[in-house]
């Protein structure tokens, strides 16, 4: 077969250097997959497939990073939107789906007394620390080594425009630490306002961990002894592992959770619920944005979740995930070659084992991008509702030739 | 007291000076003035200077950083470790900043003052080792000194971090996550450096390494010149592919974060 080229993506982005800083920044940066070897512009997208600027179909398993968790464009949900786009989107007011959005949400995740809404994850995870703050009157908050939980400076790993005052109240343990944990909170007695956690261990650059058994429980009964406010970052995971959340699938109970992503299938919205015990701290911190009530994104929501419950659409990834799981075993080790495929099956992630330095997992990611499968080489991926068995069987096919190359390379 | 507090009271000693002018002693001892190793293997004239030597020189500031140099039959070493026959001992940090900067300075000289009559061969090395590290236009149209200028060049950056990590205050957040690594940076076919980060010690060497953590492959030495003038966007770059990023690339993020600030204390 001949292999992709990317000449327009290429061009597009010297263009786009003179004009926009880094030409393209953060996590969708050229930079940060392998340079040559991915596309830089995508153009339109059907099911789990996209197409970039120089015509080239991809099998994608990063869906957006996350959001599309139906598949690109998707009849129901654009239906939706398009109907409230007709109506209209940004008032001097919210509309009544901000309404029906949040009792949904009430509705269908366990903890949840309230919800409210914002355009992108820092939004929400920032907000929350501000209700951790307000409701428990203390300051710091803790996270865990390595945790994302966006771009605001108290969690940024970059250091540009960061000062130490943006997080000298920010502490950190090892994920997974409950003893860690717990020697934070007793040094810090009477001043830890909020933990906060990805429901599971998913950095980038590393192997996705999921909690040990008995961690959050130990969380949990900390979160009593010392009356901090328990916060589920379900940013990334959100809607992937159960409809009630993340902390339902692993069994804890947060205070708070922050959704984004695939909350909308692609839709600008992000939202956090929240229990009874923090909402009035809630309703005291001033959160707002100029797009934070957008009412197409609701109806997309809407729209999403509906679909999401009724084609039962977690329990589908759940299996195309494991086929994706288990053929990349299988063929890694046909070819002699160890891989860890880590995470639940809807957000899987492969790396090479005894390899610190990714080259292998550049080398079959490239390689895999130049044949029209979007595995991403240091980031998690995504599998959506879209994803079939031909689906996963093409891109194990094409898996299986990288490997090769990998072997061949490198050896085993 | 310590002898230290007593010292700067009296307006000398290493903590006298500002910390942006501390950092820059370490600077100019433990990165700048080891390249003359590198140079005596480069550049023949330097070689030639080199091998009229037989000296054993230390220079210090007055309770803070050393740097001692041996010649040796043309070749230099350097070594924060070596002890010199001959010291030169500056009263601060300033002090031997000024000299750096081309001022006349004049050090507390001790031990074999009668290698004095060496220095002479030192300074012209010296002054070589200016030309290849601030350029002139002219010198920069050779291509075979626009290849010594990146290789010099690289090896003073990457060793100059290692004075950021331990001293200036910006970088706390790095200080705190920098892992254990090695960094490999290729410039074409013509230069190859690597830099080894192990507990906090940064240290840079000329070559290649086995099985880098990260690595950075520049496109050519024209490329190279532009990047150390500050002429290039290196995002713009890395798309590209003017330069290559490859490995485990928080690393070099983590790294960069140090070589960044390199241009605020040596220009």
């Amino acid at each position: 077969m001949s292999l992709y080229s990317f000449k327009k993506s290429e061009a597009m982005f010297q263009r786009a250097a003179k004009v926009i800083p880094c030409g393209i920044g953060g996590h969708v940066s050229p930079a940060v997959t392998v340079p040559g070897s991915f596309p830089y512009y995508a153009t339109h997208g059907k099911g789990c497939r996209y197409w970039d600027l120089d015509g080239n179909e991809f099998l994608d398993f990063m869906c957006a990073y996350g959001p599309v968790v139906l598949g690109y464009d998707h009849p129901r949900v654009n239906e939706a939107a398009a109907k409230q786009r007709a109506l209209g989107s940004v008032f001097n007011h919210p509309t009544p789906l901000a309404v029906e959005l949040a009792e949904k949400l009430v509705s269908i995740v366990p903890i949840a007394d309230w919800a409210s809404f914002a355009r992108n994850g820092s939004d929400v995870t920032y907000y929350a620390l501000q209700v951790a703050r307000q409701y428990t009157q203390k300051t710091k908050i803790i996270m865990a080594r390595g945790a994302y939980h966006g771009t605001h400076p108290w969690s940024i790993h970059s250091m540009a425009g960061i000062i130490p005052s943006d997080y000298e109240h920010i502490l950190q343990f090892t994920w997974n630490n409950a003893d860690e944990l717990r020697d934070l909170c007793k040094k810090h007695e009477g001043d830890i306002a909020g933990v906060i956690l990805t429901p599971y261990h998913h950095p980038a650059f590393g192997d996705q961990v999921l909690p040990a058994p008995g961690f959050y429980d130990e969380v949990m009964r900390l979160r009593d002894q010392y009356d901090f406010v328990l916060i589920s970052d379900d940013v990334r995971a959100g809607w992937r592992l159960n409809m009630g959340g993340s902390c339902e699938h692993f069994g804890f109970k947060p205070d708070l959770i922050c959704y984004c992503k695939a909350i909308a299938n692609g839709y600008v919205l992000s939202a956090i619920v929240g229990n009874d015990r923090v909402k009035q701290a809630a309703s005291s911190v001033f959160f707002t944005g100029s797009f934070f009530q957008a009412a197409v994104e609701m109806a997309a929501a809407l729209a999403t979740i509906d679909e999401l419950e009724k084609t039962n659409a977690i329990a589908h990834m759940w299996k195309m995930g494991e086929l994706l799981q288990n053929g990349l075993r299988e063929r890694a080790e046909k070819h002699g070659l160890q891989v860890s495929v880590t995470g639940p099956p809807t957000i899987p992630n492969m790396t090479f084992k005894n390899e610190t330095n990714f080259l292998r997992m550049q080398r079959f990611s490239g390689e895999a991008a130049k044949r029209g499968v979007f595995f991403h080489p240091h980031h998690n991926w995504f599998i959506s509702a879209a994803h079939q068995p031909a689906d996963i069987e093409q891109a194990l096919g094409v898996a299986d030739e990288c490997f090769a190359i990998v072997r061949q390379e490198f050896g085993s | 007291m310590t002898t230290d507090q007593i010292l700067a009271r009296l307006g000398l000693g290493d903590t006298a000076s500002p910390l942006h002018d501390r950092i820059r002693a370490r600077m100019n001892l433990h990165a700048v003035l080891p390249r003359l190793h590198e140079l005596a293997i480069l550049d023949d004239e330097a070689r030639g200077v080199a091998a009229g030597l037989d000296l054993r020189l230390e220079m210090a500031v007055l309770g803070g950083p050393r740097m001692g140099l041996v010649f040796d039959q043309g070749r230099i070493t350097a070594s924060r470790d070596a002890r010199g026959s001959l010291g030169l001992l500056f009263p601060s940090a300033c002090a031997l900043n000024r000299m750096f900067d081309g001022e006349k300075v004049v050090p507390i000289p001790h031990g074999s003052l009668w290698k004095l009559t060496q220095m002479k061969g030192f300074e012209k090395l010296t002054t070589i080792l200016t030309r290849y590290l601030k350029p002139a236009a002219t010198d920069l149209a050779d291509p075979a000194f626009r290849a010594r200028h990146v290789e010099l060049s690289l090896l003073v950056g990457l060793s100059a971090c290692d004075a950021i990590f331990a001293l200036d205050p910006k970088v706390e957040r790095v200080r705190g996550a920098l892992h254990d690594a090695t960094i490999q940076y290729d410039v074409g076919d013509a230069v190859s450096a690597f830099v080894t980060i192990e507990q906090g010690v940064i240290t840079a060497h000329r070559g290649r390494v086995a099985n880098p953590t990260a690595g950075i492959r520049i496109r050519d030495v024209d490329l190279a010149v532009d990047l150390i003038a500050g002429k290039v966007d290196t995002f713009a770059a890395v798309g590209v592919c003017d330069l290559k990023l490859y490995g485990m690339l928080p690393v070099v993020d983590e790294f960069n974060a140090l070589f960044d600030r390199v241009g605020l204390y040596l220009n």
